[in-house]
């Protein structure tokens, strides 16, 4: 049943949708800068040629999670719910 | 196929909002990848640390915040009373002097060609105008003044005047507008 929900939220470009949406309030917030720095660390200690992108996200992924603000996410989980209780039946 | 037809209003809120963080976390994921991705493409094609500049680089380009001094430490009005010497005719002419009377004095721009053509018609007129070269140059030099521009703005309208009163003006039969017609009418 979730899946049909999920089916629904991309067949519907929802997910598109949110998709742009939080890419957009991320790099407003100044996430999107904090993670480059992240990564150009992980970039000097691993050495230009050698970082491979499994590299990038094990090191940057954790804390991207971590970083997102929480205005951002409750936006978000607003819309979601909102589309969540409009598609529910 | 039949799926189990569950609404989702018999699913308590708790689970919906689990759900709702699960469809978040996911968002967030492909956000993050997406970053490293264009990270790892920027770094393996070269472009990733261009924008960065060393220290010292970024002090010699600061903003300049000084009185008497523009935002990149330039004097601003350092030179307004030197003097330049003219290659022409080197006499030692004011800075803010300098290119109206260089337009003058090489005989080019616009506004010594009008003063040249002019003289010649009114030397074929009056025929006096030889010994006054020199004193003209000077004058006219004060020609960006307004007051000098009306009294010469006068007298080439009075010309004009004349011209007309005179006989109208024939079309000239060589002049390039009226030969490319007829060209293109032969052919």
């Amino acid at each position: 049943m979730r899946a049909a929900i999920n089916q629904k939220l991309i067949e519907m470009g929802e997910r598109e949708r949110l998709k742009e949406l939080l890419r957009a309030k991320l790099i407003e917030c100044g996430w999107r800068d904090q993670l480059k720095a992240l990564c150009k660390e992980v970039i000097k200690e691993k050495g230009i040629e050698n970082v491979t992108v499994e590299d990038l996200v094990a090191g940057v992924t954790p804390k991207g999670r971590a970083l997102v603000p929480d205005s951002v996410k409750k936006e978000l989980l607003q819309r979601i719910r909102a589309f969540l209780s409009q598609h529910s039946t | 196929m039949k799926m189990e037809d569950v609404s989702l209003s018999s699913m308590d809120n708790s689970k919906m909002e689990g759900f709702a963080q699960d469809i978040l976390s996911d968002l967030v994921e492909d956000a993050c990848l997406g970053l490293c991705f264009e990270v790892h493409r920027a770094v393996k094609q070269g472009y990733f640390f261009l924008d960065d500049t060393d220290q010292e680089s970024m002090k010699d380009f600061e903003i300049v915040d000084q009185p008497g001094v523009d935002i990149f430490g330039q004097v601003y009005n350092q030179w307004k009373n030197k003097e330049c010497v003219c290659p022409n005719c080197s006499r030692s002419i004011a800075a803010s002097r300098f290119a109206p009377h260089l337009e003058k004095c090489l005989g080019m721009g616009r506004n010594s060609s009008r003063i040249a053509s002019r003289r010649i018609a009114s030397g074929n007129n009056t025929n006096k105008s030889e010994s006054d070269q020199e004193d003209n140059d000077d004058v006219n030099d004060n020609d960006w003044s307004y007051g000098a521009e009306k009294k010469a703005k006068k007298r080439k309208s009075d010309k004009v005047f004349l011209h007309s009163l005179k006989q109208p003006v024939p079309l000239n039969p060589n002049s390039p507008r009226r030969s490319k017609s007829m060209k293109h009418k032969n052919d």
